[in-house]
This record gives C-alpha cells, sequence and structure tokens, in this order.
C-alpha cells in the first residue's frame, strides 16, 4: 500500500468538485502494474463527485501504465497527455473520459497563479520609481 | 527560386514532393510523408534504368489524389521516349502509389525500376526549427520474399514504423525496392506500393487487411466523402467569372483539411499545411465562425473536441488554467517528451473568449440547443476565466504574459509572432499585455454568455451579471484605449495602463465583437479604409508610415485573408456597406489572380504598385482560415444573419461584382435561399431551374 498513486487515491476527496462536468458520468479502472502483480482501481464519476475504490470490474474506460506512471501522474510531475503519446499509457474505451483524470490528478507543483506575473509587473514598476 | 512543390492531403496525412513525384530531405521545407507529426518518409526518390524522370504533366485529381506524367532523362531528348511512367498517388491514413511502366516500342523492353525509400522519423517542429534537428537510429528490415521493407524508431516505449509494401515482386534492400521488369511490345508493367504509418501502441493490426480498407476507402470512401461534403454545403451561382470555382475550391479545401484527432469520433479543421497540420484552437474556432453558413458540423465537432480538452490545472510549462481553451495540440517527438509543451498547449487569451463567442453563434444559426445545455459547463468555465485568469493585474482587462519563458508564445492573440505587438515607434510594451481586440472578444463572450444563461441554462442572475460586466468593459474600454488625437483605438495597454499607440488592423475586430461606439465607428472604418492601412488587396496587419512597418512582415504589414473576412463582417455590423465591399472585392480578386487555395497572408506592398498579389514564402496553403474567410466574405455581401428562425438577408455588393445566389443554406430554418442583384450589371436573373 506504500505506492504515491494508491495513496492519493485512498485520500481521495470525495465532495463535490466543480470543475468536473455535471453531465459527465463514468467508471474509470486504472491497472498499475507493479512486479508480477496489477493493482487495480476503479473510479466511479457521477454527479461532479469522484468515488474511488479496489476493484477489477469491467470499466467504461481501462488505463493500464506501470506504477511508477501512475505515481508521477499523482504528483502532477508527468502531463497525461504526454504520458499517452510516448506510450506510456494503454488505453480502452471511451477516450471522452480521459481528459477527466486530468483534473483529479493535481497539476505540477509549483506552478502559479497568471496573477502572480501581473503583481510582479506592477511591483517592479513601483521599485523603479 | 525553389521547385514547385506537390501535395496530397487526408485531415492531418500530407505527403510534399517535387514536381516528378520525388521527396528528398531539405532542411527548410517539410518535404516528405507526414502523419501526426511525424516525417514518416524523408526519401522517395522513383528511377528507370538509373535515371531520374522528368514530369511531362500532372493531374491533381482530388485534394488526395495526384497523378504524375513522366519520362525517364533529361528535358532535351524525353520527346521521342520509348517508355513513359505513371505515378498515381492518394493519401488517406496511409500512402499509396501506383507505378505503370508504358513501353511504347514494338519490341520488349528491359528496365530495371528502383524506388529508394527512407525515414528519419523527424518532428515536424523541428524542421521549423532547423537548430533542432536530430540524428535517429532507424532500424531497417527488408523482406524481399514479402516484398517489403519496415523502418522502425523507437525511443522508450515511444516507436514510430514505416511499412513500405509492393504488390509486385521486388528485391528489397536497406536503401529500397529494385523492380527488374521486361514490358511486352506496346505493354505494360505496374505494381501499388503502399506506406503504412504506425503509431505504436495502437494495437497489432493486420497491415493486409489495412491496406485492402485503404485502397476501399480512396476508391469510394474519400470521394464519396468529398461529393458529399460538396454536396451538403450551399450551391453557388454567380455571375462572376471564376467565382463559383474559387467557392468550390474553398469548400475542398476545408474537406481537405479535416482530421479526426486520437481519441476522438469527429473531424476537426487542422490550421493549415505545411507547419500547421494539427489542431490549432484559435485557427479551428475562427474557421468555423467563418463557415457557419456553409459547413455547421465543423463547428459542433470542434465545440466539443474544445470542451474535452479544456484546461483543468494551473501549469507553467503549458500555460494553463482552469477553463482555459487549447491553442495547440500536437502529437510529434518533441511534444511526447515535453520537450516543447504542445502536446497541449494552452498559450493563448483569445481562444476562451472566442470559444464563447463560436458556441453562440453556433446556436444562433443551427438553432442546436442540446449543444448549448450539454455545454454549459465547458462555457461557464471558459467565462470564470476571463475574469479569474484572464486579468492580470486586476484592471478588468484581458491580459497574457506567458510563464513557459523558453517555448511559450510570446505574444498569445492571433497576432502571435514576438514583434508583432509593438508601438508606432518601434518600443516593445512590458508584459502582462492588453492588446485592444482581446478586449473585444471578453465583451462578445459575456454578452453572449448573458444570452445562453438567460435563454438556456435558465440563469438570469448569471446573465444580468454577464450584461453588467459586459456593459462596465466597454465603458472602460472607450475610456482607456482610445486615442482622441489619432481617432482609433490603441493596439494595446501595458500593465502601467499606458497606450501603445500604433494603428493595426486589431481595430477591425473591435467594429466585429461590437465594442466600439456608435459615433467612434466611423472614424475607425475610415482608417481601416485609408491609405495607410488598406492596401487595395484587403487590410494590412499593420498600418504604413509607422517605423515597425515591413510588407513583408507577418503581423507587421502582410495582409491576412483571416483578419480581412472578421473586419468586413464587422463593418458590416455598423453599417458601413461599402468598405466592408472594397475589402472583400480585393480579397476575392487577390484569391482569383492567384487561383488555388488561398494562402495564408500576402505581402502589404500597393496594389497599384506591385498589380500581382506578392505572396510570402511563410504563408502556407491551403490554411482552414484563410479558406473560411472567402465563405464569410461571401456570407458578408450577401448579407447573412440568422434572426430569430429566419435568415435574413441583406445584399450589398461591390459595384461590378455582378449577381450572387446562394442556394440550400442550412441552418435552423431547414434550407433557404439568398439572392443579390448587381444592379451595376443587368438585373440578377433567377437561373435555378
Amino acid at each position: 500500500m506504500g505506492t504515491t498513486a494508491a495513496r492519493f487515491l485512498q485520500d481521495l476527496d470525495p465532495g463535490r468538485r466543480p470543475d468536473l462536468p455535471p453531465t459527465t458520468a463514468g467508471t474509470l479502472r486504472l491497472d498499475m502494474r507493479g512486479d508480477g502483480c496489477t493493482e487495480h482501481w476503479y473510479l466511479t464519476i457521477a454527479d461532479q463527485q469522484v468515488r474511488a475504490t479496489r476493484s477489477a470490474d469491467d470499466a467504461d474506460l481501462l488505463v493500464r501504465a506501470d506504477r511508477a506512471v501512475f505515481d508521477q501522474l499523482a504528483t502532477g510531475q508527468l502531463h497525461l497527455a504526454e504520458a499517452l503519446l510516448r506510450n506510456e499509457l494503454t488505453l480502452r474505451g471511451d477516450m471522452a473520459l480521459l481528459m477527466l483524470l486530468r483534473r483529479i490528478f493535481p497539476g505540477p507543483p509549483g506552478a502559479r497563479h497568471p496573477r502572480a506575473l501581473g503583481r510582479a509587473a506592477l511591483a517592479e514598476q513601483e521599485r523603479s520609481r | 527560386m525553389r521547385q514547385e512543390q506537390v501535395h496530397v492531403i487526408a485531415g492531418n496525412v500530407f505527403a510534399i514532393s517535387d514536381a516528378q513525384g520525388d521527396m528528398e530531405v531539405d532542411p527548410q521545407a517539410p518535404v516528405g510523408l507526414f502523419s501526426f507529426d511525424t516525417r514518416f518518409l524523408s526519401r522517395w526518390v522513383l528511377s528507370v534504368d538509373g535515371e531520374r524522370l522528368n514530369a511531362l504533366s500532372r493531374d491533381d485529381m482530388t485534394y488526395f489524389e495526384t497523378r504524375f506524367f513522366l519520362v525517364p532523362g533529361a528535358a532535351s531528348h524525353y520527346v521521342d521516349a520509348d517508355v513513359s511512367i505513371i505515378r498515381h498517388r492518394s493519401v488517406h491514413d496511409c500512402l499509396h502509389e501506383q507505378i505503370t511502366v508504358l513501353n511504347h516500342s514494338a519490341k520488349p523492353a528491359d528496365f530495371t525500376v528502383r524506388m529508394e525509400v527512407g525515414a528519419d522519423f523527424t518532428d515536424i517542429a523541428e524542421i521549423a526549427d532547423v537548430a533542432q534537428l536530430r540524428p535517429r537510429n532507424v532500424h531497417v528490415t527488408t523482406d524481399t520474399h514479402r516484398a517489403a521493407l519496415v523502418l522502425r524508431y523507437e525511443r522508450e516505449r515511444f516507436g514510430r514504423v514505416t511499412t513500405v509494401r509492393s504488390t509486385a515482386p521486388a528485391e528489397v534492400d536497406g536503401g529500397g525496392l529494385t523492380f527488374r521488369i521486361r514490358v511486352p511490345a506496346e505493354g505494360t508493367w505496374e505494381t501499388t506500393l503502399h506506406v503504412s504509418m504506425t503509431m505504436q501502441g495502437e494495437g497489432d493490426r493486420d497491415m493486409r487487411a489495412d491496406l485492402e480498407s485503404h485502397q476501399q476507402n480512396v476508391r469510394d470512401g474519400m470521394g464519396d466523402d468529398l461529393t458529399a461534403w460538396l454536396s451538403r454545403a450551399p450551391q453557388l451561382v454567380a455571375e462572376r467569372d471564376g467565382l463559383e470555382e474559387t467557392y468550390q475550391g474553398a469548400l475542398a479545401a476545408l474537406a481537405a483539411l479535416r482530421y479526426q484527432p486520437l481519441a476522438y469520433t469527429d473531424r476537426v479543421p487542422v490550421g493549415g499545411l505545411p507547419w500547421a497540420m494539427g489542431m490549432c484552437g484559435r485557427d479551428a474556432i475562427v474557421a468555423c465562425v467563418q463557415s457557419l453558413a456553409f459547413t455547421p458540423e465543423l463547428a459542433r465537432a470542434t465545440l466539443r473536441m474544445l470542451a474535452l480538452l479544456q484546461g483543468g490545472q494551473l501549469d507553467d510549462d503549458h500555460d494553463e488554467e482552469p477553463g482555459k481553451i487549447l491553442v495547440q495540440l500536437r502529437y510529434g517527438e518533441l511534444a511526447a517528451f515535453g520537450e516543447r509543451p504542445n502536446a497541449l498547449y494552452y498559450g493563448a487569451a483569445d481562444t476562451t473568449p472566442l470559444f464563447v463567442v463560436l458556441l453562440d453563434e453556433y446556436e444562433r444559426w443551427s438553432g442546436d440547443a442540446d449543444l448549448v445545455r450539454e455545454l454549459r459547463h465547458p462555457a461557464r468555465l471558459a467565462l470564470d476565466w476571463i475574469d479569474e485568469y484572464g486579468d492580470l493585474t486586476g484592471d478588468g482587462y484581458l491580459r497574457y504574459q506567458r510563464r513557459n519563458e523558453r517555448h511559450g508564445a510570446v505574444n498569445q492573440s492571433w497576432k502571435d509572432s514576438p514583434d508583432a505587438i509593438v508601438d508606432a515607434h518601434g518600443r516593445l510594451p512590458a508584459f502582462p499585455r492588453a492588446t485592444c481586440e482581446l478586449q473585444g472578444y471578453a465583451y462578445d463572450a459575456k454578452r453572449r454568455g448573458a444570452r445562453l444563461a438567460r435563454e438556456f441554462w435558465g440563469e438570469p442572475e448569471y446573465a444580468d451579471r454577464l450584461d453588467r460586466e459586459a456593459v462596465a468593459l466597454k465603458e472602460r474600454f472607450n475610456r482607456d484605449f482610445w486615442l482622441p488625437h489619432r481617432e482609433y483605438y490603441a493596439l494595446a495597454l501595458d500593465p502601467y495602463g499606458e497606450p501603445v499607440d500604433a494603428l493595426a488592423s486589431n481595430i477591425g475586430h473591435l467594429l466585429w465583437s461590437g465594442i466600439v461606439t456608435d459615433d467612434r465607428a466611423e472614424a475607425v472604418a475610415e482608417h481601416l479604409l485609408g491609405p495607410q492601412l488598406f492596401n487595395g488587396w484587403g487590410v494590412r496587419t499593420f498600418a504604413t508610415g509607422q517605423r515597425p512597418y515591413n510588407p513583408v512582415g507577418s503581423h507587421l504589414g502582410a495582409v491576412w485573408p483571416s483578419d480581412n473576412a472578421l473586419i468586413a463582417a464587422g463593418l458590416r455590423h455598423y453599417r458601413f456597406d461599402a468598405h466592408a465591399a472594397r475589402i472583400a472585392a480585393g480579397i476575392f480578386d487577390m484569391a482569383q489572380t492567384l487561383g488555388g487555395a488561398v494562402p495564408e497572408l500576402i505581402a502589404g506592398y500597393e496594389r497599384s504598385l506591385t498589380k500581382y498579389p506578392v505572396q510570402l514564402p511563410s504563408a502556407g496553403r491551403p490554411q482552414s482560415w484563410s479558406s473560411g474567410a472567402l465563405l464569410m466574405l461571401l456570407g458578408t455581401l450577401l448579407g447573412l444573419r440568422p434572426t430569430g428562425e429566419d435568415l435574413l438577408v441583406n445584399p450589398a455588393l461591390p459595384p461590378g461584382f455582378g449577381g450572387v445566389e446562394l442556394l440550400d443554406i442550412p441552418g435552423r430554418w431547414g434550407h433557404t435561399d439568398a439572392y443579390a442583384g448587381d444592379r451595376s450589371t443587368r438585373p440578377a436573373g433567377r437561373r435555378r431551374s
């Protein structure tokens, strides 16, 4: 139970997530390949909520990758689209659900809000006065 | 002078060769066979008995199919050649080329036919950016028994494979296929070479089945698909010579530039040949707005696709924020390994408001309320983005500044070259920048968002709020951007609120968005058609008489049909019908003078000086938003405007343009016709049988 991705999913906030489309519902199964065994995580998305459980049931979208790849996704260090292009992820099923993972997993650490740049520009002017 | 290039296109699969059909690496030009941004053939050279071939003629049958008629040897002696060769090339999801050797003599003849084959698997982004071209280890496998040559490139799990197969027996070596043939007297020999392109990870499909389905597709599917596409679009009947052909050409170009993205079921427009053969959010949205009266299916597919890929996180590398609409989607190796941020790149401040504009405009034409309800959430996220992430300094203006300082776009609206936003003296403003047209788009998005909220989402309070914000923005904008002594709007504001005083075509977009107050519209219209901006073909991106003006500078003087289409539409919004007609006449003159697909831009030289539109090497064609521009200009001349459940037609043609009829315009009204007579020629006859 040590991996980052598994911990992330275990601790996933079950509350409402306003960034998910309310009309989108579906199931995703994440198959995390490890040494000799595959861990199955099952995400049920409905009503802007995500429930994560352990199950090998069939889902609308199956996402398969090495555990390390999921760990990097769960820490925002790997971009989903790049992982897909690199063939680190393989998919089967309803591809439209894939981009929801981009909202469920975090973005890269240390990213700035654009306003931080605006504030910096204004502060620069203040200093030069 | 570079030799003529010949292309065949099917979505984001395309092949560019010389006039003989040969492809050889050119460090500066994207010659070869490309798919999903990767060059799967960099060498494809045909010879007979060791001699290269010469083209006698060519038949460009459709955008996806071309025939080359060739003879061996130099031009001096080919007239009485005993042998000729036909290369019949087409693309779909792969390329196939039928080679026919004709022996014209009365005796059987022996020939050695050779096709040299090479693949360097270069990412097209590297060719655009020459310093980045890298050598790759390509693994070659030959199989003479099955007449197949396989070229494979792998990096970690990323793999790209080119497979060349011949229907006729061949000797295969690492550099190509050789055919030692005997052709009977007055007889022919032929083979078909199939080139399939695999992105590893798609699963093991039977190659032969793929090839057969491809042949089937080219013979039936592709041809039928084009015919159906053209028949769904309105029919144009025009008195003006050549206009109907130009119109058909624009429709065919849009058909050629549709592609089906990975992980998506419908086809959306790519930017255009050669550099933008992938999804470009801005180009796609504009092309869809332009073509709503003609090919509305593009808009529906594009809106859903962009919604699916809407930004979800703060991400500096990809200049992404929640709710933002993407500007670029690429599949090449640089994108895959994060060496360029363009697997999904969001560095644009215009795409997000324009997404809302397109959604509303699409509904006005199509009456497709279901899509408006389906896309409520992404549209609201987009509207939220404008204020939450687009207002960088808190002054209420939509601004941009890249966070990816290595590879991000410096300028993040349609004039995206690094030097495009500059004042009349050539000084570059600081970041974050608020260009004027972005404020127009934001204003328009809020007003249109308000309509959608009120009529479809059942959110009257939200609608009122958006309307109030739009009114306030218009007022603020007219106070801060207007340059009273020059009587035009500043190109931009710097972060401290100082105007960037250049006169540029961006002010035309303000008319299109409706943010110009009525009392200032005439001054704007006069500037647009004045000698500094209008060059006789169209409105220049940047006015003459200012230091940075450069007639061959993409955004500092050149003329873009896509820009002009929006400007002409804006002029008609404010009832400057004659101004709009002059622009439309100029752009149609340009398109018809050049022939073929209308280029993305031409030089800004005065028309009376050059007489002929000066093309620029940087200008690709076909381009979706250039071809779309011709459609939109036609709609503008006819004054097509959906009003309630009907289509309003209010023509204003340029003098001497000749009558125009546009039949079976699709929309919420079913199909309807528009007629425009030209009183300066003869009364328009209704020639519909």
